[in-house]
């Protein structure tokens, strides 16, 4: 569910501009409906529709406008079914352009879509970019996306989602032995690049997200699938880990830690903040000090630190 | 009662749509719904002009191209001008149509932006787009793609190359002990690797530069100075040209042990060699930012320049965190 946020007049301006197209496509559409489609509230919506019924054109050689200068709407409908239906326009049918922000927002989108195995092909995507192009009001920040390299593990994982198969693979987990799983697939998570396999694992006998880096001999099964209907987890589960850790870290590097910060606390004095948050594993604890040396510091658990600090003298002993 | 002002800015987009000629000023003062009341009730003209110019801005924002019929012999003289909205300007062209297979793949593109501002954006757009009246087509499921984007300085450079004018930030590269200004033509704006990048004109190099978002350490600035918009034209694919160049120079020799994390991660950007694996990087600092975070699950043999960063960054995270004494 969306926040609904409250608007500014240019904001409540550009949804009524918005709302005639809407409204005229639907025909007869309900205020929760629109409510919905409009990101608003119920009753915020019936002030829209009713600020719309004073809206039109200017009255002629100075006098005022007659009604059916004005748009209007089926009151009864609206007082006694909370139902909308416009039943004068003077104006704005068609929906509007969309503006350059709002088409580099689809743009950007589409080129992540693209590197998704089997959606859509290249005349789609080329169709969909240049009808985007034409229809923004300005030409839209090229803001891009580098293609990922290309994968056989994600190809195979693509083609398991659409047969609707179980897939065989070794997994390895960070600080645990390589298992050999099997795995319903039911959804793939693609975030900064890299991929997640969420699934029903038959070992563990749950749904579990696999990190397809490290996934490896990949294989598709003749197993049909058989939990695709079953609830998958929040995106991420990060915040749910058996260890409470505690990092120490300067205010100004906060940007640079991600979402390790989305579900931590954190308390900042004199421009130095603490963060105490859940993780699964002391490894991506080690990764995150490591990567930034020197500037994060791993307070507790108290073995962790130790081990952050005999991790990195292990890489250095590398160099003699 | 005064009307709320998105009255008066939907009347004025109305009336600006509906006409062929134009409306000047005195005419949408005294006629417009929202003016013409402030206008009986006497209100200053000053005042009411100063509205109009206000509501001429906030509506060009959302989009709204009102058009300036200026006098043709003298066009810096605004006073008789006409103000109108072209339908063919303001309206989606009629000869667009959507297909329902193109708005279930818009529909999984405009979900990507999670939480950020974007988000909002791709959503408002897809709403037009609907009102178009397409039926709509099962959704694409089993994909969640995300892009993520937490960095401040994105939404004013994107304004920035938006409008073509130059960008201003503070610029903290690694290495040198503070921030340097930086006065850039932002063309483009790039995620490569998972990091957001903005490419441009450096003014004081007069050159190409792309920079790192997460390196932009203030605010973002964006002057009155602006440049020539056929700079932007193609400036996407100069700017990942640039980047992959950039990593084709750069290719380092590691050593890693098998089975590990940093196998794994590392293996999809290599290619084997003689004794252990090439990879290329864009940055030596967010590189060896990655290796060190390996530990000793990797070793890099070249070049002495990432492997001193590296060994650099071992040193003080195990010095951070009590040394091993």
């Amino acid at each position: 569910m969306i926040a609904r946020k409250p608007l500014i007049a240019t904001d409540r301006a550009a949804l009524i501009l918005q709302l005639v197209p809407y409204l005229i496509a639907k025909g007869e559409v309900s205020i929760t409906e629109a409510a919905d489609e409009f990101e608003v509230t119920d009753a915020q919506m019936r002030t829209m529709v009713q600020t719309l019924t004073v809206i039109g054109r200017p009255g002629d050689g100075g006098y005022w406008q007659m009604p059916n200068d004005l748009f209007d709407i089926d009151w009864e409908l609206l007082d006694q079914h909370d139902l909308i239906s416009i039943t004068n326009s003077v104006g704005l049918e068609r929906s509007p352009k969309l503006t350059a922000r709002e088409a580099a927002a689809l743009l950007t989108g589409l080129q992540l879509a693209r590197a998704i195995p089997g959606v859509g092909g290249t005349e789609v995507f080329n169709g969909l970019l240049s009808k985007l192009a034409r229809g923004a009001s300005s030409t839209p920040a090229d803001v891009i996306l580098a293609p990922a390299p290309v994968d056989a593990v994600r190809d195979a994982v693509a083609e398991a989602l659409r047969r609707g198969v179980a897939v065989s693979f070794t997994y390895k987990a960070p600080d645990a032995a390589p298992t050999t799983r099997t795995v319903d697939p039911i959804k793939v998570l693609i975030a900064t690049g890299e991929w997640y396999l969420q699934g029903w694992c038959h070992l563990r006998e749950a749904m579990r997200t696999f990190h397809l880096d490290r996934v490896s001999d990949l294989e598709l099964t003749d197993i049909a699938i058989e939990h695709g209907q079953d609830p998958v987890p929040e995106w991420f589960e990060s915040g749910t880990g058996d260890i409470v850790a505690r990092i120490r870290f300067p205010e100004s590097v906060a940007p640079l830690l991600g979402d390790y910060l989305d579900r931590a606390t954190v308390e900042t004095v004199g421009g130095v903040s603490t963060a105490t948050m859940r993780v699964a594993d002391e490894y991506s604890l080690r990764r995150l000090a490591g990567r930034r040396a020197g500037v994060v510091e791993i307070i507790e658990p108290e073995p962790a630190r130790h081990a952050a600090a005999a991790w990195a003298e292990a890489g250095l002993a590398q160099y003699g | 009662m005064k009307n709320p002002p998105e009255e008066r800015l939907v009347n004025l987009v109305v009336a600006l749509v509906a006409t062929e000629q134009g409306l000047t000023k005195d005419t949408i003062l005294t006629s417009v719904s929202g003016y013409r009341e402030q206008s009986e009730a006497g209100a200053s003209k000053d005042a009411l002009e100063k509205m109009f110019e206000r509501d001429k801005e906030n509506l060009r924002g959302l989009g709204v191209p009102i058009e300036t019929i200026g006098d043709w012999a003298d066009p810096d003289d605004l006073r008789e001008a006409r103000y109108r909205v072209p339908t063919a300007e303001y309206e989606l062209p009629e000869d667009i149509e959507f297909t329902p297979a193109e708005l279930a793949l818009l529909n999984l593109a405009g979900g990507v932006w999670s939480e950020s501002s974007m988000s909002a954006e791709a959503r408002g757009g897809l709403r037009k787009i609907r009102a178009l009246g397409i039926a709509v087509d099962e959704p694409i499921i089993g994909y969640s793609p995300r892009i993520s984007l937490r960095e401040p300085s994105f939404a004013p450079l994107q304004q920035a190359i938006e409008q073509s004018q130059v960008a201003t930030f503070d610029y903290l590269k690694p290495g040198e002990g503070a921030p340097r200004l930086r006065r850039v033509q932002p063309l483009a704006l790039i995620e490569y690797e998972g990091r957001w990048h903005v490419y441009g004109i450096d003014l004081a190099a007069a050159a190409d530069r792309t920079f790192l978002l997460s390196r932009i350490v203030n605010d973002v600035t964006t002057t009155r100075d602006t440049f020539d918009p056929a700079l932007r034209d193609g400036a996407g694919e100069r700017a990942l040209a640039g980047l992959e160049d950039v990593a084709a120079r750069n290719r380092a020799l590691l050593e890693v042990n098998p089975g590990t994390e940093a196998a794994l991660r590392l293996s999809r950007r290599a290619q084997p060699a003689e004794q252990g694996i090439h990879v290329h990087y864009v940055d030596v600092h967010v590189f060896a930012d990655e290796l060190a975070s390996y530990g000793p699950e990797v070793r890099v043999v070249e070049p002495a320049q990432l492997r001193d960063q590296v060994i650099a960054r071992l040193e003080a995270t195990r010095d951070v965190h009590g040394g091993t004494a």
